[in-house]
């Protein structure tokens, strides 16, 4: 998860009374926030660009912009030291978009403190624009079919608040855009469009030109196509992924022809904000409606908390015949069972208290009935799908650290599979005999489960799709290897060393999901001297313990010296049945695993001793 | 009649069968005992009154460095007698070793001895030999015997120096003064004589044996009866021994289990290799949830595809995901692929095994735990392994709530020894509420993070007909093991050294 630096000013000065640090830390876990604590992070701003970037202190001041890549070693002047800033830091909570800001993390503060009452009230003026989509933005040409826009005016364009705006933008692009693939923001300066009338439709690859950001529009090579920005461009090249399979890319320009954005790659250079931007266009794009229209809400509100004087008016989108405003902030209606949420919680809650704790929570809430309410969710929450999800609300608004745990009073019984007493059973008896018990990891590979052991290769395993090592592409058919390993990190111990495990082997069949666990028990003894008969005695203990007589039926298997191998027979009254194998090692294997004295291994299937998986 | 313990009855029988009183070091070789051992013998027959024991102190000489260089050369002042005369009776000191065989410091190291023993006088820079000088003859004279008869190397006592004709007195007047000519040690011999009691008592005297080691034998024959045990030490250290033990996690691991099954829960288990359907679409996880990126989950190649449930089942599941179903939720809002659902992975938590649990029979009242190896793709180091142990478990019943997961969390983390804990809300996909676990750890001062809880979502039970309130939980296990036994490095559980495993008690 992102780690997010929230300013400590900018939190506390939207705060009606002032918090000590702990207590700020404690309200901000009760209310579900993951706090790694405060730091100090110094603020630098590109004068060439506007890009602002945060470092900590241990880290040197950057040397290139990523936006707009000027290098400082040669234009130092452009590089402007903002100074210091107290952060607390916290890792997002990514279904919670609302408070990655200091104005949306206050906001839910200040309810959760009682120093505000239910939903904050957002003023939209009258509708300032319309953007008309595209049919074809619908098409398996060029599937982007959503988009939300909101113009956005009096904004003063404090450092701040620039900043903040960064973060936002960058922070929802992870959350709901999950990297921009399902939501991409762009801002632009209103200004520098015609500021009424806009179209969001499809080019193709090379049917205009436009300056993309970091472009400059002196540089007469500086207008490139759609198929050149993702060629050449840096954030093209980055984003490209998004439009794979696109034969057409989405466009968004004034009904002048001003290019605003290629979303979701890259803005233009012409509507780029700037110092001297007082009006915002935003636009939100991409594949849901609903997403694009939460993902505009939580950003214009967090603005209107950040700078409450700025003023936002609709867009108009019309979808052929279908016109629809954004931002729209209409609450989401859930209707809630007083009596269902006291017991899904187990906290004794009647009306009253239950519509506190929502209120608490930023909802309005209407009594419908003696124990119905119809909650009026903030159109900026993404997170409300069903009615439990308000319930959680309600218990956070209570408060975990309130809740009396108790247990489910019905009565149950309960019991182990019988693998595990038969495990057990295994365990007891070869720790009794002195064998030290390990546990080794199921992940192997064919080098170490077939070839080390001279075992021939197979494909009687379940092999991963993408391994991350070459010691881990396939899931373990025998203990063999693993407990041989063990014995090869512990070179420098005492010998004798004796060591067993039980643990699960993976075979393939069919059905289901084409693979199920057996149970093994395997043992290893190396030494001088330690040889077959070490292994069979444990081997027999373990089948005698269990309840099962052994054989041993000499056998040429390829893991041991010729003539020192067996099958482990397992009798039961008139069953006899192969259960296994023992034998001291080759000395090519004791070679492969770097052991240094006679080994001798044992290996049970008790799956196949018993039936029980 | 008396009885004697072997050594007390040996010693006492060779004193009486001697005349004289024999010397400790012969009776030991003798009776080829320790002398230590002779003498505690000695002590005890003393104390009966049954021997004497004498002391006679003696000098015990051997030559030093200087005193081998004056065997070799003879005393440095009868060279100067011998420059003296060689010079006519006198000379000044500094010419004199022109007229002998020393050098000047030899010469000036010696001038006090030839005036004490009276062969020249000095007369500031001027020595002239006395008449004893002039007469001195060849003949040693005692300290240069006793250099001589020590000249050997060999330690003498002062008995056989005497009997050779040495006057010790005499020479140690006549080197006092001289340092590491020789050295003199007093030394003692000790003798033991039997009395007269002990002479008449040794001939009835009986024998008691002691031994090291009680046999079967003596028990068998009774004759421990007549022996006495030797004493041990028993204030001494022992090799320490160890036994074979079960491994320090899998004890974590057991005693995970048994506080479930000491609840009321059933063991459950679900195979390694899962569907994308029941690791993480029947839990309501989106398909494109990062969770699910390869980058997170290892997708596997064999198998290559798995069953899906009844087709009613997947149906209602893709509603869910769809569009809430009859579930009273509103869904992502997506198209849900099938051919996602069949794709097989490592599942990625325990609560697979749940949900399969679950969806086999959602009758309540129901309790289920699993506790398995669970899959992240994971490069590995000190806190991650791609393989690693959770428990997951579930309370299917009508009274089942929030507060009642706590409960049971809580109930789970004092019976795993943690005294102090906090519930924080939290996010999964499957629950609501959701909470995380954490204890509070006295060795790192601060709260750790140990799992996550919560109610199962209706979009997650009621596909599979489960209309009753679900608490479910995954906790880690091995970071349970890692504070229990102090281990920095999670790699030592998995790759164990065999000293750690001896020594990590079982206790903890």
């Amino acid at each position: 998860m992102p780690v997010v630096g929230i300013p400590v000013k900018l939190l506390a000065e939207r705060l009606d009374e002032a918090l000590s640090a702990d207590t700020l830390v404690e309200h901000l876990q009760h209310i579900g926030c993951d706090v790694e604590g405060f730091a100090t992070l110094r603020r630098f701003k590109c004068e060439r660009c506007g890009n602002i970037v945060e470092i900590t202190a241990t880290v040197d001041p950057p040397v290139l912009c990523r936006r707009c890549g000027v290098d400082y070693g040669e234009r130092a002047d452009l590089l402007v030291d903002l100074g210091p800033i107290e952060v607390i830091r916290m890792e997002l909570l990514a279904v919670r978009p609302d408070m990655f800001d200091p104005g949306g993390l206050a906001r839910t503060l200040r309810g959760y403190l009682g120093q505000q009452s239910g939903q904050p009230e957002y003023d939209l003026g009258p509708v300032a624009a319309e953007v008309v989509v595209d049919p074809a933005m619908a098409t398996a040409a060029c599937p982007r079919p959503a988009i939300a826009c909101a113009v956005v005016k009096n904004v003063v364009l404090d450092d701040d608040f620039i900043k903040e705006l960064m973060n936002l933008q960058e922070n929802l692009h992870w959350a709901l855009g999950r990297d921009r693939k399902h939501a991409s923001i762009g801002v632009y300066d209103l200004a520098a469009t015609n500021g009424h009338s806009y179209r969001y439709r499809p080019v193709g690859p090379h049917e205009l030109r436009f300056v993309p950001l970091g472009y400059d529009p002196a540089d007469p090579d500086a207008a490139v196509t759609p198929q050149q920005v993702l060629d050449t461009h840096p954030k093209g090249v980055e984003f490209a992924r998004l439009l794979a399979g696109f034969r057409a890319y989405p466009l968004l320009h004034d009904s002048d022809g001003a290019v605003l954005s290629m979303p979701p790659i890259i803005n233009s250079e012409g509507t780029r904000v700037t110092d001297d931007s007082t009006s915002f266009f935003i636009d939100v794009t991409g594949t849901s409606r609903r997403l694009v229209s939460r993902a505009l809400n939580v950003l214009v509100t967090s603005l209107m908390e950040l700078q409450p004087s700025i003023s936002v008016q609709q867009v108009a989108i019309r979808y052929g015949d279908e016109r629809v405003l954004t931002p729209d902030f209409s609450p989401q209606h859930i209707q809630l069972g007083v009596s269902a949420t006291s017991r899904w919680l187990g906290i004794p809650l009647d009306t009253p208290a239950l519509v506190e704790l929502l209120v608490r929570m930023g909802h309005d809430v209407q009594v419908q009935g003696p124990d119905q309410l119809l909650v009026m969710a903030p159109a900026y929450r993404n997170d409300l799908m069903h009615p439990v999800d308000v319930m959680e609300d309600a218990a956070i608004a209570y408060g975990y650290h309130n809740i009396e745990p108790s247990l489910v009073p019905t009565m149950t019984v309960g019991g182990e599979r019988p693998v595990e007493t038969l495990s057990g059973t295994a365990r007891t008896c070869l720790s009794g005999l002195g064998w030290m018990e390990v546990m080794t990891l199921v992940l192997s590979s064919e080098q170490k489960a077939y070839d080390a052991l001279r075992r021939p290769r197979s494909s009687q395993h379940v092999s991963l799709a993408h391994p991350i090592s070459r010691d881990q592409t396939l899931l373990r058919t025998s203990l063999a290897a693993g407990l041989l390993e063990t014995l090869t990190v512990n070179g420098h111990n005492e010998y004798p060393q004796r060591i067993f495990e039980l643990g699960e082997t993976t075979e393939l069949v069919p059905g289901d999901t084409g693979a199920l666990e057996r149970r093994a028990v395997g043992g290893a003894a190396i030494g001088e001297r330690m040889g077959v008969t070490e292994a069979r005695a444990a081997a027999e203990a373990v089948l005698r313990e269990l309840g099962y007589g052994i054989r041993t039926r000499g056998a040429e298997l390829p893991s041991y010296l010729p003539g020192r191998a067996a099958v482990i027979l397992a009798i039961q009254g008139d069953e006899t049945i192969a259960v296994g194998e023992l034998g001291e090692l080759h000395p090519e294997v004791l070679e492969a695993f770097k052991l240094r004295h006679p080994a001798a291994i044992f290996e049970i299937d008790l799956t196949t001793l018993t039936g029980l998986r | 009649m008396i009885t004697l313990r072997e050594n007390e009855y040996r010693l006492l029988q060779s004193l009486a069968s001697a005349k004289d009183p024999v010397l400790v070091a012969q009776l030991a070789s003798e009776l080829q005992l320790d002398q230590s051992l002779v003498l505690a013998a000695a002590a005890t027959l003393e104390e009966r009154g049954l021997l004497a024991r004498q002391e006679q102190r003696f000098d015990e000489y051997r030559i030093d460095a200087l005193g081998r260089q004056h065997a070799q050369h003879g005393l440095p002042e009868r060279e100067v007698v011998k420059g003296l005369r060689a010079a006519g009776g006198a000379s000044t000191i500094p010419e004199l070793p022109q007229h002998c065989s020393l050098d000047p410091g030899q010469v000036g190291q010696c001038l006090r001895f030839l005036v004490a023993k009276g062969w020249a006088v000095r007369r500031g820079k001027e020595l002239e030999l006395t008449q004893a000088g002039r007469d001195l003859s060849d003949h040693p004279m005692a300290d240069e015997r006793l250099i001589r008869a020590l000249s050997g190397g060999e330690l003498l006592t002062s008995e056989q120096l005497i009997a050779a004709g040495n006057d010790l007195d005499a020479a140690a007047k006549l080197l006092k003064g001289r340092k590491g000519v020789y050295k003199v040690k007093q030394r003692s011999r000790r003798y033991l004589e039997a009395t007269d009691a002990g002479r008449g008592a040794a001939p009835s005297a009986t024998l008691r044996r002691q031994v090291n080691l009680l046999t079967g034998e003596m028990l068998a024959d009774g004759s421990w009866r007549h022996v006495d045990f030797r004493p041990y030490d028993m204030s001494l250290a022992t090799e320490p021994a160890f036994p074979g033990k079960v491994h320090p996690f899998r004890r974590v691991l057991e005693q995970t289990r048994t506080v479930f099954l000491e609840m009321g829960f059933q063991e459950i288990v679900s195979p390694f290799v899962e569907s994308g359907f029941w690791d993480f679409d029947a839990l309501f996880q989106p398909q494109d949830h990062p969770a699910r990126e390869m980058q997170d989950t290892f997708y596997v190649e064999r198998p290559a595809s798995c069953e899906l449930p009844p087709a009613d089942v997947v149906e209602r599941v893709r509603r869910t995901h769809e569009d809430g179903g009859d579930t009273g939720g509103m869904g992502w809002g997506y198209r849900w692929s099938e051919e996602l659902a069949r794709k097989p992975v490592l599942r990625t938590h325990t609560t697979a095994a749940t949900i399969r649990a679950l969806a086999d029979d959602p009758t309540a009242p129901r309790k289920v735990f699993c506790v398995g190896k669970v899959f992240r793709r994971e490069t590995v180091d000190y806190k991650h392994l791609p393989v690693f142990y959770q428990v997951d478990g579930i309370i299917i019943d009508e009274q089942a709530s929030f507060a009642r997961l706590l409960g049971t969390l809580r109930a789970f983390y004092t019976k795993m020894g943690f005294e102090k804990f906090e519930f924080r809300p939290a996010f999964f996909p499957y629950t609501e509420p959701s909470v995380e676990v954490f204890v509070w750890l006295e060795s790192k001062a601060d709260w750790v993070e140990m799992g996550g809880a919560g109610v199962f979502r209706p979009e997650v039970t009621r596909p599979f007909g489960c209309d009753v309130p679900v608490l479910a939980w995954g906790l880690g296990l091995e970071r349970i093991a890692m504070f229990r036994y102090g281990l920095t490095d999670i790699r030592q559980i998995y790759v164990a050294d065999l000293q750690w495993l001896k020594e990590a008690e079982l206790c903890r």
